[in-house]
């Protein structure tokens, strides 16, 4: 039973690393830039969130509303001062700009919050649970993995079926042809960025309502966004479901085997698939 | 029949760091018109289509379009303002399918000139793209990515239509079959601008033929006016010529 209860409550895990992958799957799968900011940012918007929750007394909904924006402001914003400056065919110059970025957002943050740890408030959301048969499930891992599924299905139609998403890939496939073809990769990638950013603005609300945030805490969000990109596949968003969904129920299943176990499990899992199979679940040759 | 001159280049000088590709090239096409540009390996002739589609940065009254100065603009902006370009080595977005490559083209077409070119039309020219609608164009055999190519720069309803190479590492018989599609595309009132290396070809398929060598252009003049001998001298200088 505790095994049944383990694979249960990864999945919903994996709903909220799901939350934290699919920006990242847009903008290290999509565009091959590395976002080492990822993770901060999302604090970020949390900790924000959590400031206007409390200073103007808004729910959780509203505040979720007011995140978003801001983050698909925030990914413009962030796009046009510093990543249109190095995005290109080699990682090494987005990489070293955006941990720059990281450590002074951290140190920022500090500032501006302290080192305490914060949550927000749920409206009792965050403790309410239901009977599954033998289980109790909580009600607010299930609302985090219905969003991140309807947003994985909505991000996959949007990269498929329509003229940004097009745009997108072409610019991904070779940015010098698209521009030949009358896409501005500035602006298409500026757009892949608010989409980016503003998806963390959900996992901020949610991460913070389910347990607790502190400046420092992006390192780990950017590690498990990375590892569920490539475990599912670079480019390919519901690839970054299934990782998220793999990482989730590693990591459930190994905090059962032994409470000190479980990220590593996480780890072990993602350096197995690695070795086994690099291009990740979904990844094509 | 005097078309009016649709672009123009005025002593366009580019080049790659310090190395000096282009030394001050004059080209002007008219409405509707076939020029070929030919020249050997490395006389510039896609480095002068790469400045006039924005590629590469020159002066601004480097490139006129409509006697509007147009050099430097972004690539982008070209198309918008009505000239696509088929680019050496075909450059189609791998990963994506053969008609999404095309509807890339069809979203950031020319604004204000219409739909001359459609999808339909483009299988009607090369009905193979339409069997080969769903497949990854990376599959696609060389001839047949570079009717995806052709088709792509045409859905961007072109004006002025830059053709680098089109014919570079393809079968004669498929060769043939795509410079078959040349009448029909000029016959729409699009100007193209040939980059070939057979001399041959680029007489037969234009009306106006311009030669480059080392940056500079050496001889233009109307294909079928031009000599063999001319041609020749040109396009490996003098001193070639009388050996």
């Amino acid at each position: 039973m505790q095994w049944l209860d383990g694979l249960v409550q990864g999945v919903l895990l994996g709903g909220l690393y799901a939350q934290y992958a699919l920006g990242m799957a847009l903008m290290f799968g999509v565009m091959r830039v590395v976002n080492i900011t990822h993770g901060d940012l999302m604090i970020l918007l949390a900790l924000v969130g959590i400031s206007l929750a409390s200073t103007f007394s808004l729910g959780p909904w509203s505040v979720l509303v007011v995140l978003v924006a801001l983050g698909g402001i925030i990914g413009i914003i962030l796009q046009r001062l510093i990543l249109n400056r190095v995005v290109g065919a080699d990682p090494l110059p987005s990489l070293i700009a955006t941990f720059g970025l990281s450590i002074a957002l951290q140190n920022a943050m500090l500032q501006v919050w302290s080192a305490d740890t914060r949550s927000l408030p749920s409206d009792g959301l965050a403790q309410a649970s239901f009977q599954l048969g033998p289980l109790f499930v909580g009600v607010l891992p299930v609302i985090v993995l219905i969003t991140a599924t309807v947003l994985t299905a909505a991000l996959a139609a949007t990269m498929q079926y329509t003229r940004f998403g097009r745009s997108l890939r072409a610019a991904a496939a070779d940015v010098e042809a698209a521009a030949m073809t009358g896409i501005d990769p500035k602006a298409v990638y500026a757009g892949a960025t608010a989409l980016a950013v503003g998806i963390l603005g959900f996992a901020a609300v949610f991460q913070s309502m389910r347990s607790t945030v502190s400046p420092a805490d992006g390192a780990f969000q950017l590690i498990y966004a990375f590892e569920a990109v490539i475990i599912g596949g670079m480019g390919s968003i519901w690839g970054a479901f299934i990782g998220a969904m793999v990482l989730g129920i590693s990591q459930s299943i190994g905090f059962r085997i032994d409470p000190g176990f479980g990220i590593l499990a996480g780890h072990l899992v993602f350096l197995t698939i690695l070795a086994l199979r690099p291009q990740g679940i979904l990844g094509k040759g | 029949m005097t078309a009016k001159t649709l672009l123009s280049t005025h002593d366009l000088k580019a080049r790659y760091g310090d190395f000096q590709a282009l030394y001050g090239v004059d080209l002007d096409i008219a409405e509707g018109e076939v020029v070929a540009l030919i020249g050997a390996n490395g006389a510039g002739k896609s480095t002068l289509l790469k400045s006039i589609m924005g590629l590469i940065r020159v002066g601004a009254d480097m490139v006129r379009l409509d006697g509007r100065p147009v050099g430097g603009s972004k690539p982008h902006q070209m198309v918008a303002d009505g000239v696509a370009i088929v680019p050496e080595g075909r450059r189609l977005f791998a990963g994506m399918s053969v008609l999404d490559n095309l509807r890339v083209a069809v979203d950031h077409a020319a604004p204000g000139r219409g739909d001359a070119w459609t999808i339909e039309r483009i299988h009607a020219l090369f009905p193979i793209l339409k069997e080969k609608q769903a497949v990854p164009v990376q599959s696609l055999s060389g001839g047949q990515q570079q009717m995806v190519a052709i088709g792509r720069a045409l859905l961007n309803q072109p004006r002025l239509l830059l053709c680098d190479e089109i014919s570079l590492g393809l079968a004669p018989k498929v060769v043939k079959e795509i410079y078959q599609s040349i009448p029909s595309i000029s016959a729409n009132g699009t100007a193209i601008v040939l980059v070939e290396q057979d001399v041959g070809l680029a007489k037969s398929a234009s009306d106006r033929l311009y030669c480059m060598l080392e940056g500079r252009m050496t001889l233009t003049g109307r294909s079928a006016e031009l000599s063999r001998e001319a041609i020749g001298e040109a396009y490996f200088g003098a001193s070639h010529a009388v050996a």
